[in-house]
């Protein structure tokens, strides 16, 4: 009985050493990523549902005014901007995501029939314009796309736009952005993807399917939907709440969600309607995280497809 | 022959696709170098605003600033997000699936919800306080929180890499718990700890939505310099600053490309 | 005349080798203090109904090659885990050379492990890999040098001792890890299944090099094994393992040759196990048939040892003759092994190839087995 009282007590003493280092290693971190993330995202949240105050600042009582403007509705009544901000997010998030899914499809695929020696070099090649800044970048599309440029003028000339306007700022330039800074972050699970193919179920399906088409269809293509679907969450998700490329490439017309909410800050104009469209932010991004893990796990490619 | 044509096609689509994302950084380089004013025309060679970018005292601030809030957060970053990597790796055991969520929340937190969150509570904390006054230390805070899961994970892979029992063959061989840190631990994961500081380095000069909103008036960091020169009108400076930080970036790469021949080699000589 | 100098020198030089090789161990064992180890009901239980050790008294002597010998999860694995101090146990005592050393960590105790993947660091040379022990334990370097180059030396390392550890084959590793739990001279080396990762050639040799290195040592060894030839050709004592209980301590010719019960009977190989229906003085009914054994004798089961076996041609009478069909021959070149089967069962039989015809399939034969050579044990 005693003995066994001290075993028990050697292997708790053993359990609060092992708590201890638990909590030392990881109590900073966890902490710090509480207090200064989760607790004022909780606090962006709050505000959501408060008032719009002097300055733009949150006060008392709880309201949800802060949707309805969302929504559109102020104190002349309905408009149809913020929806229209709404739709255009969508719409090119979209588009963005299905280009750069074009794009990056076979060039993730050249790459891996690429000598294996050149790989590392082409894949670095890929992924080295998104280690500079993304204000830089823009910039330089900027200075592609300004009135005068040649790419403007050939545009003028075969007639898509009018004269001495420039392609931006416009959609189109935000849609260019958008492919141009994303195209990186589909390559990589891609080429990861192809790389891991395997190779006698195509050889098998072109035995079966003689069309290369059909082959591709249901040998090449299954087997990459991982890194498919890894790509698209990696692309999507942050296109969708995107600010930098819209206000610098957009101008007024073509704002998104992201930029919405940013003037509400900086402007110090409305924080519960900033809030507001974060929180409708942070909704689409939990249910395509959501929705991906799903469709991934029936895959079977579950954890990986998940970053 | 099908084969073929098809493998010329993807050539020639490569190709395109490089120019594609050159082009954009190409044309700031070259017009860093342009003598006029004008961002449409080229009419000669010149270094006017690389001298300019010297004389300026705005952006030798942001650039020290940009260096100042790098440094700084990398290296608190690197501690704690090292310690929280070997936290996870020794309790991989347990039930940790919410300290798994807590960490990927930074990197699935779209930048702006991200960077208001962290503007609106500090704004708040400020003015309930007094302390953590919008600067250089709200944004280093806010790095350090992007900087850490990265940390993490890049420390936690590294110790899942090892064999377990080296951990017992270094007690077993009379290493006290502080020696294990020092002559064994800390030497073993050298490698990921020198890459975890460069990734976190590279986000936080690459980062502009997140400081833009924690910075203070005085805290200007390049990026927050360009993107306000942006917005006030183009000054052709812009053009010799991205440059430098292009040309760090393709150090950079080629530090990378150094690196990874060298670990291929190694690799292939052990095997 | 030139070939007899030749020859007297050389019998001098290797005399002369011989001399300085005993004078070098003996003034190594006179270093390495030999610790015998005591341990007392040691208990150890994983999780809510795993248990590892089931309480488990065992005393391993001074300068003794002991074994620790059982299937996988029987409870050896964790012995020496406990011994090492890398597990703790739940209860029970533990002395090592006299010493209570049940609440030592590892790095306190003067015991080193040569593990089962080696575990040599990798960041380090081999080098630095032999001098660890010695840096962490306050060594100053210029002593770390002279012990490395020693244990290089007496390990024949060569020049091993300047490449990386992704430079080394599994046995140089082998070698490695040995020589850095070695140089650290410990009271106790445990051994973890070491030669397991390696192939049969390199084993038999390493198998032969360790066992020397331990007599000229004279240090303790405790060996854990799951390969029961392994334990016999290696150890001065095995115990035997299942389920976290000792099933026999013994030296190898005790423990193959007399097994203190069926499971340690199967575990050393032996299939010839029969049930024994009823005894008449020293004659036992069995379900293989009647049996003469010497004396009195204890336990339900009867065991013969198949290399214990005569066949003759045909079917003879007489005491311990079973008569039986071989069913099954597989040669062996210098040994045949048969199985045959008499009466509702089957059994094994070993017999030399010493030219005379073998039986084979189909021949009727008869078995003789002398009664000393019968076992009874019980279940």
């Amino acid at each position: 009985m005693s003995t066994n009282n001290i075993a028990v007590m050697g292997r708790s003493q053993g359990m609060v050493r092992e708590a201890r280092h638990l909590l030392f290693t990881v109590a900073p971190g966890a902490l710090w990523i509480v207090i200064f993330l989760v607790l004022p995202s909780l606090y962006l949240m709050a505000v959501a549902f408060m008032s719009n105050g002097p300055y733009g600042l949150p006060q008392m009582p709880l309201s949800l005014n802060s949707f309805k403007q969302l929504a559109g509705v102020g104190f002349l009544g309905w408009s149809p901007g913020n929806l229209y901000t709404l739709l255009r997010s969508l719409w090119q998030t979209l588009v963005a995501t299905g280009l750069v899914v074009l794009v990056a499809y076979p060039l993730a695929y050249y790459i891996t029939i690429c000598r294996a020696k050149w790989r590392p070099i082409m894949l670095l090649l890929v992924v080295v314009p998104s280690w500079t800044n993304q204000v830089i970048r823009t910039f330089g599309w900027m200075n592609l796309l300004a009135p005068g440029t040649p790419l403007s003028n050939a545009a003028e000339v075969l007639g898509f736009i009018p004269p001495n306007m420039g392609l931006y700022p416009s959609n189109f330039a935000v849609t260019l952005g958008l492919v141009y800074n994303f195209l990186p972050f589909m390559v990589l699970p891609l080429y990861a993807a192809f790389e891991k193919l395997d190779t006698a179920q195509v050889e098998a399906a072109q035995d079966l399917y003689a069309r290369p088409a059909r082959a591709f269809w249901h040998a090449v293509f299954p087997q990459t939907l991982p890194g498919l679907l890894a790509g698209i969450v990696l692309v999507a998700i942050p296109a969708f709440g995107m600010y930098v490329i819209p206000e610098l490439l957009g101008g007024g017309k073509a704002m998104m969600l992201g930029n919405l909410v940013a003037t509400q800050f900086s402007g110090g104009s409305n924080w519960p309607l900033g809030a507001a469209g974060a929180i409708l932010m942070l909704i689409a991004t939990f249910i395509g995280l959501f929705a991906m893990r799903r469709i991934g796990k029936r895959l079977g490619g579950g954890e990986e497809v998940v970053i | 022959m099908r084969k073929r044509t098809l493998k010329r096609c993807l050539t020639a689509f490569w190709w395109i696709t490089l120019v594609f994302l050159y082009l954009p950084l190409a044309v700031v380089v070259l017009f860093s170098f342009n003598a006029s004013n004008s961002a449409a025309s080229m009419t000669g060679l010149s270094l006017r605003w690389y001298h300019q970018l010297l004389g300026n005292e705005q952006i030798m601030a942001a650039f020290g600033n940009t260096l100042v809030l790098a440094i700084c957060s990398s290296v608190i970053a690197l501690v704690i997000g090292c310690l929280i990597g070997y936290g996870m790796y020794r309790h991989r055991h347990r039930k940790l699936g919410w300290l798994i969520v807590l960490i990927y929340l930074p990197i699935v937190l779209p930048d702006i919800v991200f960077g208001i969150s962290e503007m609106a509570f500090f704004v708040q904390f400020h003015r309930l306080t007094g302390l953590l006054q919008p600067g250089l230390g709200t944004m280093v805070i806010a790095h350090v929180t992007f900087q850490i899961p990265f940390v993490a994970l890049i420390v936690y892979s590294r110790f899942v890499g090892l064999d377990p029992t080296l951990f017992e063959a270094a007690k077993d061989l009379y290493a006290t718990p502080v020696k294990r840190v020092v002559h064994f631990m800390l030497p073993t994961i050298k490698p990921a700890l020198i890459s975890a500081f460069f990734l976190s380095f590279t986000l936080s000069v690459d980062d502009f939505v997140i400081s833009f909103f924690t910075a203070g008036p005085e805290s200007a960091t390049l990026p927050i310099y360009i993107w306000g020169a942006i917005k006030k009108g183009v000054s052709p400076e812009i053009n010799a600053i991205a440059t430098l930080m292009i040309g760090a970036v393709a150090i950079a790469a080629a530090i990378s490309l150094l690196f990874s021949r060298k670990n291929q080699h190694s690799r292939k000589r052990q095997s | 005349m030139t070939d007899l100098t030749n020859a007297v020198n050389t019998t001098e030089r290797l005399d002369r080798e011989e001399a300085r090789v005993a004078a070098a161990d003996a003034a190594a064992r006179g270093k390495r203090g030999a610790s015998s180890i005591r341990m007392q009901g040691l208990r150890k239980q994983f999780g809510r109904d795993s248990i590892a050790l089931a309480g488990v008294d065992l005393d391993i002597h001074a300068g003794e090659f002991f074994t620790l010998l059982g299937p996988s999860g029987c409870g050896k694995t964790t012995l020496l885990r406990i011994l090492a101090g890398l597990e703790e146990a739940d209860d029970g005592q533990l002395t090592i050379g006299g010493k209570d050393v049940i609440d030592t960590p590892p790095h306190q105790r003067s015991v080193n492990t040569v593990f089962q993947s080696y575990a040599l660091f990798p960041h380090l040379s081999v080098r630095e890999n032999l001098a660890f022990g010695l840096k962490m334990r306050g060594v100053a370097a210029k002593a770390r040098e002279a012990k490395v180059a020693e244990i290089a030396q007496f390990i024949q390392l060569g020049d091993l001792v300047d490449r990386r550890i992704d430079q080394l084959s599994g046995g140089q590793r082998q070698r490695i890890a040995l020589a850095r739990a070695l140089v650290c001279e410990p009271d106790v080396l445990l051994l973890d299944e070491p030669l397991s990762a390696l192939d049969a050639g390199l084993r038999s040799q390493l198998q032969v090099e360790l066992l020397r290195v331990q007599k000229r040592l004279g240090m303790t060894f405790v060996f854990v094994t799951h390969d029961q030839d392994e334990a016999m050709v290696m150890s001065d004592r095995i115990a035997v393992l299942d389920d976290g209980h000792i099933q026999q301590v013994g030296p190898p010719q005790e423990v193959y040759e007399r097994p203190a019960n069926a499971f340690v009977a199967r575990f050393m190989g032996h299939g010839n196990l029969y049930r024994i229906h009823r005894r008449d003085g020293s004659r036992l009914s069995t379900e293989i048939g009647t049996l003469q054994m010497d004396g009195d004798s204890q336990g339900e089961l009867v065991l013969m040892r198949p290399e214990t076996l005569d066949l003759k041609p045909g079917h003879v009478e007489g005491p311990n003759h079973l008569p039986g069909t071989i069913t099954e021959r597989l040669y062996r070149g210098s040994h045949a092994e048969f199985r045959i089967r008499i009466a509702d069962t089957t059994l094994q039989a070993t017999v030399n190839n010493r030219g005379r015809r073998l039986p084979d399939v189909g021949d009727e034969v008869t078995v003789v087995v002398a009664p000393e050579d019968l076992v009874t044990l019980s279940e």
